[in-house]
């Protein structure tokens, strides 16, 4: 009597053909070596996706759009909801820490060139997905409409207005006229729940049958190395496996901080009253927000702000394209100057996040 | 001629008596105007005799200019002698203050001991805004000092002299007509509230110590009432009267009590309208009355305090405690919270321990009903309390711990308002109407209690689901991690 | 020597049935586990499935009621977020609505029909139909918010 797994299996093949699929899936290998421990973060940052997914999904259950009701459906999910409070905190939570595994992820493939040929198109995708990661968190953030949530987007969207030229209808776009209103909040509820979701789906895929197709990138000196010394491990079920135990700790943590420090609510916003003194933005924007605190209001003839929009907006392009103008690393050659400038934008972040923080 | 032969002194004496004798002709001779207008006897001539400007060497040509040693009139009343005649309007105190404010005349010429700020105080004051005519002021010096016959305030023919000035006040303020081309709303009885009052009444027995108009208006300076520099606005009532009141020295004789307003001062009245500047609290008029002021009758004290506190009037007047406290004469409201140093009305006044103020009288027969009512009404309110500041700890702790607790606190409005209604409801000494209200406040409070009990082991709860969780999570990784090492350890061996 | 290898098998055969029952052991775990991760993730989220008693989320900042509920000459006290707002339909049909916050020391006030006017319980405040205080200790009149009749609801929010 055959096991079920293998029944189920049977059925499905007789009608697709997986034999080709699982020969493919069977010859993956992951390499293994001393920089193998970064080659998960691309999972986690796909296992918080998911479950951004699902707890939004849920949350959506319940929520109301629109200025009379946002807050108070929140603070219904919260209080009245059996586990609305669990959906909620794990919700905001796993935004973070989203935004973290995929600022790691990156990194960590910047760091090993694994954007070289062949695999540009798989950095470009990810950088665009990161960038919605980011428009993922600053529109899911208004939502609440709580008071530090308002001016949160107030500021933010002002800085947006700042850029030469495209501001003004920039800034207006994204807030659905000239203030921030309860049409903000309209407009950023439809980018969080369909336009962004979509248009990340499709570059998750994209990105994904990149992987898939060609496989785990190795670093540089790896291929000097012979074959046979080359340790790998097969991406099913070994790397796989540990993938989902990775996963299954993260879920927890996600759990314990949903329970230990849950998520706030605050105030509803009140348009009519002034910002709450000392108001930042989420801290993944902390760094940006700080340098332009930094820069002068006048630099030559350029206004302070609008430089250091363009200034961080040119360095956005450059670091998406670097599999275009890294020759060296594509030609499979060490690339020192490469390596200076990422550390150079790690050490940059993680000063100028901490200093937002403390100020 | 022989010279007797003189002494030094007598030739001094003689040289005195002459220039005296002298001055004295030459100052008839000098003062025309008197001499003709003497003669034919006019008013302001006949007045003047007994005016104080006389007596000091002032006469008419000092306020009237022109020539007084002038016979014929053309030449004494004349323009070119500086002859101005009868002042009108503004004119007048213009021209009283031309001495009366200046200082090298009033106190370095004629010693005077006079304010010289009355005709500024008088300009600034409600009398010193224009007439309805626009052209002048609406009262000069001489409106109430008169103006050929004026004498000192101490002097009783003046009328500025304390008896007298309610007479002189009244000219104006008691003619109906004449108020109301002014202000239609301003009362004009007040001489007659007046004459009512204790003040008014030794007013017109002649006595010149107790208040009159200008003692609580002031006299120059006079303000209306809703003027914050006034000294009958409000807040400067209780001062104003305590001018008097709080003199021992002055009030010498009158045989009352001089420390009302220290005990008001100490009061609750006290405090919220000296301190906190509630115009809502009563100052001395408000229970006293302004014109016909007089302390209040033992039967109408409960209708004075219940002007503002209605309510508790009103129970207390369907209460048992009507017809006794009117049978032993004792003042209602007052016997259990004092008049002028009315203490804080808090929950030790009710029951039956040494504080509380039922025991005076109900304090000797424990078996009594009124001493268990009062007994129960305290145990009742105390337990009133203690649900309540129970339940907002609970909901404190509730929301300390982050759980969402906002439509509990909401509720606790309700036990708090029971908590104040139940003191006005203590008036009506009835238990049953007492114990509704605390029932209802106890009710809510234990509602809430309930509500953030549950809140709080919700929040334990979680904490528990939490580490059941981990747990499951826990087995099933470490498991996991095992088979992991397991399969891997096979995959070794099959190569 | 062949007494060597026969008890090797033998012990082969120990270890591997020894292997095994580890194996089982193991697996039983796993899928346990498994189970219980699967029930401690499907428990939560089937009771959030579940709508709460209270179904939706009452936001009386907008609904206040249908108007055909509210009679003409009366008052109703209504939750907006965590304060109290009177709503007064007066006899002409018109409708008002003030924060029900006595502005004395802050008890609830209500509408009392037969005297016409907003009143206090705790200690005889009144206000008239503008909310403004006509007699009593209440300092000052009652802050005043915006009702819009919308279709058949009435709808209460904050004077802007």
């Amino acid at each position: 009597m055959k096991p079920l797994w293998k029944r189920l299996y049977d059925w499905v093949d007789e009608r697709v053909e997986l034999v080709g699929l699982v020969e493919f899936l069977g010859k993956k290998y992951v390499p293994v070596h001393r920089h193998s421990l970064w080659y998960y973060f691309g999972g986690v940052s796909l296992f918080l996706f998911i479950i951004q997914v699902i707890t939004g999904i849920l949350l959506l259950l319940y929520y109301k759009s629109g200025e009379e009701l946002a807050f108070e459906s929140i603070q219904f999910i919260m209080s009245k909801v059996q586990f609305g409070w669990l959906i909620r905190s794990i919700h905001s939570w796993a935004a973070n820490l989203f935004i973290l595994a995929a600022l790691i992820h990156m990194f960590s493939v910047y760091f090993t060139k694994a954007y070289r040929k062949p695999r540009e198109m798989t950095w470009v995708t990810g950088m665009l997905m990161f960038f919605l990661a980011l428009g993922f968190g600053f529109s899911g953030y208004l939502l609440p409409w709580n008071e530090l949530a308002f001016f949160a987007t107030k500021v933010g969207t002002d800085i947006a207005g700042a850029l030469p030229f495209i501001g003004k209808p920039v800034m207006v776009f994204l807030r659905g006229g000239e203030d921030v209103t309860g049409a903000t909040l309209s407009r950023m509820f439809g980018f969080h729940i369909a336009l962004f979701p979509g248009i990340f789906t499709v570059l998750l895929g994209i990105h994904l049958v990149l992987v898939q197709r060609q496989g785990m990138s190795e670093p540089l000196g790896f291929e000097g190395e012979p074959t046979t010394e080359r340790k790998t491990m097969p991406f099913f079920p070994n790397f796989l496996l540990r993938d989902l135990l990775l996963w299954l700790l993260v879920l927890n943590i996600l759990a314990i901080l949903a329970v230990i420090f849950p998520w706030e609510l605050g105030r509803k916003a009140d348009p009519f009253s002034s910002a709450p003194a000392g108001i930042k933005p989420e801290w993944y924007f902390l760094f940006m927000f700080q340098t332009l605190k930094y820069i002068p209001a006048q630099v030559l003839f350029i206004d302070g702000e609008v430089l250091g929009i363009v200034l961080f907006g040119l360095a956005g392009l450059l670091w998406t394209f670097v599999p275009f103008w890294d020759r060296r690393s594509s030609r499979g050659e060490r690339n020192r100057f490469t390596n200076y400038i990422g550390i150079f934008a790690v050490i940059y972040i993680i000063l100028f996040t901490i200093v937002g923080w403390l100020s | 001629m022989a010279f007797v032969k003189q002494r030094p002194i007598h030739i001094i004496l003689w040289i005195i008596s002459i220039s005296v004798a002298a001055h004295g002709t030459l100052a008839l001779a000098q003062d025309q105007c008197r001499a003709c207008h003497e003669a034919i006897g006019d008013t302001p001539s006949t007045l003047f005799k007994r005016d104080i400007h006389l007596g000091k060497g002032i006469s008419c040509a000092d306020c009237h200019g022109g020539d007084a040693r002038k016979e014929e009139m053309e030449e004494a009343m004349s323009k070119s002698a500086g002859f101005t005649g009868v002042p009108k309007g503004d004119e007048i105190s213009t021209l009283c203050a031309r001495c009366h404010a200046d200082a090298a005349i009033m106190v370095k010429k004629y010693r005077s001991t006079l304010s010289l700020e009355q005709a500024e105080l008088l300009s600034t004051s409600v009398h010193g805004k224009l007439s309805i005519t626009g052209k002048e002021r609406i009262a000069q010096c001489t409106t109430c000092h008169g103006s050929h016959g004026i004498v000192g305030k101490d002097n009783p023919a003046s009328p500025v002299y304390p008896p007298n000035v309610v007479k002189t006040c009244a000219k104006c303020h008691a003619n109906a007509a004449f108020v109301r081309t002014y202000n239609p709303s301003l009362p004009v009885d007040q001489l007659d509230k007046y004459r009512t009052s204790v003040h008014g009444m030794r007013n017109a027995k002649g006595d010149a110590k107790v208040a009159e108009c200008a003692s609580c208006h002031g006299s120059h300076d006079i303000r209306s009432a809703k003027d914050v520099k006034s000294a009958v606005y409000d807040i400067n009532v209780p001062a104003t009267c305590s001018t008097c009141h709080s003199s021992a020295n002055y009030m010498k004789g009158y045989k009352i009590p001089v420390d009302q307003f220290e005990k008001y001062s100490k009061g609750v009245h006290g405090i919220a309208l000296l301190q906190k500047h509630d115009l809502a609290a009563p100052a001395c008029n408000d229970c006293h009355g302004n014109h016909g002021a007089t302390p209040p009758g033992v039967q109408s004290i409960s209708k004075i305090c219940g002007s503002c506190h209605a309510l508790n009037a009103d129970l207390f007047s369907k209460s048992p405690h009507k017809r006794a406290f009117d049978q032993k004469n004792l003042p209602e409201c007052e016997t259990c919270h004092g008049y002028h140093d009315i203490v804080v009305a808090t929950d030790k006044l009710l029951g039956v321990s040494s504080e509380a103020v039922c025991s005076w009288c109900h304090g000797g027969a424990p078996t009594s009903k009124a001493h268990l009512v009062a007994k129960n009404m305290r145990h009742l309110i105390d337990s009133l309390r203690s649900s309540e500041s129970a339940a907002t700890l609970l909901v404190d702790e509730a929301e300390r711990k982050g759980m969402e607790i906002g439509e509990a606190r909401f509720k606790l409005r309700d036990a708090r308002q029971a908590r104040l209604e139940s003191r006005t409801m203590v008036h009506s000494f009835d238990e049953q109407q007492f114990q509704q209200i605390v029932d209802k406040g106890l009710k809510v409070a234990s509602e809430v209690s309930e509500e953030a009990n549950n809140a709080i082991e919700e929040y334990y709860f979680r904490r528990q689901g939490l580490g059941i969780a981990t747990l499951i999570i826990t087995v099933l990784a470490v498991s996991l991690y095992v088979f992991i090492r397991r399969l891997e350890r096979r995959q070794r061996t099959k190569q | 020597m062949i007494g060597n290898i026969e008890s090797d098998m033998a012990n082969e055969s120990r270890i591997a049935s020894t292997d095994e029952s580890k194996r089982d052991f193991l697996k039983y775990v796993l899928g346990g586990g498994i189970i219980a991760w699967l029930a401690a993730v499907l428990y939560p989220v089937l009771a959030y499935l579940n709508p709460p008693k209270q179904g939706e989320v009452e936001v009386s900042s907008v609904k206040a009621g249908k108007v055909k509920d509210i009679e003409k000459d009366s008052g109703t006290i209504v939750r907006f977020g965590n304060k109290p707002v009177i709503l007064v339909r007066a006899s002409s049909g018109e409708f008002r609505a003030f924060s029900a916050t006595c502005t004395h020391l802050d008890c609830t006030v209500q509408y009392r029909k037969d005297l016409g006017v907003i009143w206090c319980a705790c200690h005889n405040g009144k206000y008239d139909l503008a909310g403004r205080n006509i007699a009593g200790p209440p300092p000052r009149p009652l802050d005043e918010f915006k009702v819009i009749v919308q279709d058949e609801d009435v709808l209460i929010s904050k004077k802007a």
